[in-house]
């Protein structure tokens, strides 16, 4: 446990590390940048509360990636699933209208039921014809990117707005404020507390934990593989829909062209961050948001352009991984090496 | 003193804290065949590794007539004349002997280096002929049988000048008719004034080969002994650190009615091969049955076909007078307890916790582990059942969150049998029950296995150990070519007899 802690938080520090030399070597002022960055992004109520909201798609995929991954199924179709249910959340709340307490939670559910919906066909593919979900889910993505794209610019595009988008959902379909904080954050900490005891606690989440880990052992104990398969890309499908269907309600409230836009991946490469932790994924999940929220606030002030944070964010995934795998190897050494010292001194 | 190679307090510690050898002294002598034996995880390997320079050590010395010597690489090693054959065969198949043999030393001629096949071949017979190998230095290698690929490995050796020889548990892997020969020529290359370090724990084997024997425990050194002035009951205690029996401890008892039962049972590969040829046979309650047969002479497909990995092309299998035959894992998990043989492949996630591991089958079978309608792991229950096991079956362990992979190899076996005994069905099968473990671990074992007998439990056992399958085993099948062709009564048999059937299917006169 504190192992994790101290490799990860190096990891940070080195990676920021290699983020002001790429920067100072580009000419702008790492300290300056970096004050900057921390400003807009925690520096007060608003900054804050703004990191707060745009962590809850990456946190969500990122969810989604690292359940799938920690189970087994090689889910790379966040970004299809993001959008499939920013899709189905829009229409259901284009022609649907009923009270905010039951339109909100109706237009999560469509949200989670388009996400499904896309992972379940990736799902199906593999279980009929035993094709790869990994390369299944990220052809659909492709799919899902283009029929989204039609749908918003053919039936169901807003013919008052110039560029391809829908008209505006309900309003009792958007997610409210609570003083500075837009409430998507609560149900963004709901599904990680119910994913965490979903995935640690339930049967279910045991039997997926041990098929991730050696599904020929988890088989052999008489757990269900394929159907804990298809459990799988369901669930993570719908974390995904989820995350898109919160896109649209607590934003824009409609869905614009390029709605999706890199949410998915980072998540994925948060994931990675996290070895597959839920509560790592959380972590990393702020974490990055700070670095993107603050990026934009940053570029106002400083000359430094906001895709150092898209830079920043690649050294942030390469470095935390290699540190992890090597901080686990100097551990270990360290340890070895204290143990023969120990025995010399004995002999001599 | 002709002290040829000695080591002094060598120190070698695994990361992050396994002391694999522990301030280990000891001399060898120029010809003379020395054995190193000790129980798995007794550092035997680890020390011909430091001293073949495959891994580094930590601190000690090792000198060669009397000077001090450090080699990195194995090639620094076998410069100095010091050569080692792994426990796993590592020959390229598809090339002939000799072009194994050759390879990465290959005589050459003309400016361009082209390979001088045939003085090459001449070289490598000129080996075969003074060693007296009989060896087809021309034959394909995955045309011959293990024992001679065994025989190319050391040959290997011997082309580079190698006059040390350490071998790595070479019998492993041998039938008991090939050992003799593989000793005889052990013991002609000494007597050409080379060294052989023989890696065992074999007991019988290192008696009747060695010179001097080293026993090591626990990384330590316990003695170095000449093998006229030992034997193997003092070994033995040596080893373990305590006294161990060797006769077995079955009593006799009654069988009950049939529990297991394979009726014709067949597994054709797509190209029509047979793996297993209309197998039938029972095992009664109360009756521990063995099956011995050299590896792939269809034990595999017969471990797939009971566990429901794969489906038999023809024939049944049933349990309690029930067919296996369209059940799911889960329903055949009720009836069929099972150990497999490679327990991070199929026993046990290594990754998950002790307690993770020691529940699985039951998390599905028993009520007590469901809470709110079996959506729910009653991880208290679990947790209690983990104590359970690790309290019955005495596992060594620091907690029950620790990784499974945290645990020796005994106290793995250990946590997967209590698992699969607990499962209380009434049929037990054990693929390989105790490979891999040390003696103290087989005792205990077998003792369980004798226990299930007296439980009134039918147990089926697949070993290639035939002395195991001697001590526990109340009839003995042997498997050849995917048939049955040997049922044996334990009492009225021998080793050499199981093992004529293994190599050849029948007794020939």
């Amino acid at each position: 446990m504190t192992r994790k802690i101290v490799s990860g938080l190096l990891g940070v520090v080195i990676a920021l590390a290699v983020g002001a030399l790429i920067m100072f070597f580009q000419g702008y002022e790492p300290f300056a940048t970096y004050a900057a960055l921390a400003q807009f992004s925690l520096g007060g109520m608003a900054p804050l509360t703004t990191t707060l909201k745009n962590a809850v798609p990456l946190v969500l995929t990122g969810l989604s990636a690292a359940i799938a991954f920690a189970s087994g199924p090689v889910n790379l179709g966040q970004p299809g699933q993001l959008v499939f249910g920013a899709l189905a959340a829009t229409l259901g709340g284009l022609y649907i209208n009923l009270p905010p307490a039951l339109e909100i939670p109706l237009l999560m559910v469509f949200a989670i039921l388009g996400g499904a919906l896309w992972s379940g066909l990736a799902g199906l593919l593999r279980q009929a014809f035993d094709m790869s979900e990994f390369i299944v889910t990220l052809m659909l993505n492709m799919i899902a990117d283009f029929f989204t794209a039609w749908a918003i610019a053919y039936p169901f595009m807003d013919h008052k707005a110039f560029s391809p988008m829908t008209p505006r959902i309900a309003q009792s379909g958007w997610i409210p404020d609570l003083g500075p904080l837009n409430s998507s954050v609560l149900v963004l900490i709901a599904a990680v507390a119910i994913m965490w005891f979903v995935f640690q606690r339930w049967r279910a989440g045991y039997e997926w934990r041990i098929t991730g880990q050696n599904s020929l052992f988890a088989r052999l104990g008489g757990c269900d593989v394929r159907s804990n398969f298809m459990a799988v890309m369901l669930v993570t499908g719908a974390l995904a829909g989820l995350a898109g269907g919160l896109v649209v309600m607590g934003g824009p409230h409609r869905f614009i062209k390029g709605l999706g836009a890199n949410y998915a991946w980072d998540g994925i490469m948060i994931a990675i961050m996290a070895n597959n932790g839920l509560i790592e994924t959380l972590i990393y999940g702020l974490f990055v948001a700070a670095i993107q929220t603050g990026a934009l606030g940053m570029e106002l002030i400083t000359n430094v352009p906001s895709e150092i944070a898209q830079v920043l964010q690649a050294v942030l995934v390469l470095v935390i991984v290699a540190t992890r795998e090597y901080a686990a190897l100097i551990f270990d050494r360290l340890a070895a090496r204290r143990q023969a010292s120990v025995r010399k001194e004995r002999a001599a | 003193m002709n002290d040829f190679i000695s080591l002094e307090r060598i120190v070698k510690v695994y990361p992050p804290s396994v002391l694999a050898v522990d301030s280990v002294s000891v001399e060898f002598r120029k010809g003379e065949i020395h054995s190193i034996v000790g129980e798995n995880g007794a550092g035997k390997s680890t020390l011909m590794k430091l001293l073949y320079g495959l891994i580094p050590f930590d601190s000690g010395t090792v000198k060669m007539n009397g000077a001090p010597v450090r080699f990195h690489t194995p090639g620094d090693a076998i410069a100095r004349g010091i050569g080692m054959v792994h426990q796993e065969i590592e020959l390229i198949p598809q090339y002939a002997v000799w072009e194994n043999v050759v390879l990465g030393a290959e005589p050459v001629r003309g400016p361009a280096g082209t390979l001088d096949t045939k003085r090459a071949i001449e070289l490598v017979r000129q080996k075969i002929d003074e060693f007296q190998f009989n060896l087809d230095p021309l034959a394909q290698v995955d045309r011959i049988s293990v024992a001679a690929r065994q025989k190319v490995e050391i040959l290997k050796l011997l082309y580079r000048n190698v006059s040390v020889l350490i071998l790595d548990e070479p019998t492993a892997v041998l039938t008991p008719q090939e050992i003799p020969q593989l000793f005889a020529e052990l013991k002609r290359l000494r007597d050409k004034g080379n060294t052989i370090l023989f890696i065992s724990h074999r007991l019988d084997e290192v008696l009747e080969l060695s010179d001097r024997i080293t026993v090591m425990r626990k990384g330590k050194k316990i003695a170095t002994v000449a093998a006229s002035e030992t034997d193997k009951e003092a070994l033995a205690q040596m080893m373990v650190g305590r006294q161990v029996i060797f006769t077995s401890k079955r009593t006799p008892h009654a069988r009950g009615a049939s529990v297991f039962e394979a009726k014709n049972l067949s597994v054709a590969r797509r190209d029509g091969l047979k793996k297993l040829d209309d197998v039938s046979f029972e095992v009664r309650a109360g009756e521990i049955v063995g099956i011995a047969g050299v590896e792939g002479n269809g034990q595999f497909e017969l471990v797939n076909s009971i566990m429901g990995l794969a489906a038999p092309s023809a024939g049944t299998v049933a349990v309690g007078g029930r067919s296996l035959s369209g059940l799911s894992i889960l329903e055949r998990r009720k009836l069929v307890s099972f150990v497999p043989q490679d327990r991070g492949k199929m026993g046990a996630s290594l990754a998950a916790s002790i307690l993770d591991n020691a529940i699985m089958t039951h998390h599905r079978l028993e009520a007590r582990f469901a809470a709110w309608r079996g959506l729910v792991l009653n991880y208290k229950h679990a947790r209690e059942f983990a104590d359970t096991l690790a309290k019955r079956f005495s596992v060594q362990m620091a907690s029950r969150q620790n990784q499974f992979r945290s645990l020796s190899g005994g106290n793995q076996q250990k946590v997967i049998l209590g698992r699969e005994l607990l499962l209380s069905t009434p049929f037990f099968l054990m693929d390989q029950p105790t490979r891999g473990l040390d003696v103290g671990s087989i005792e205990y074992v077998h003792g369980e296995i004798l226990a299930m007998r007296e439980a009134d439990r039918a147990v089926l056992v697949i070993s290639a150990d035939l002395e195991e399958l001697f001590l526990i085993a109340d009839r003995i099948l042997v498997m050849h070519r995917g048939q049955i062709v040997a049922d044996l009564k334990t009492e009225k048999t021998t080793i050499e007899e199981v093992g004529r059937y293994m190599l050849e299917g029948r007794v020939s006169a």
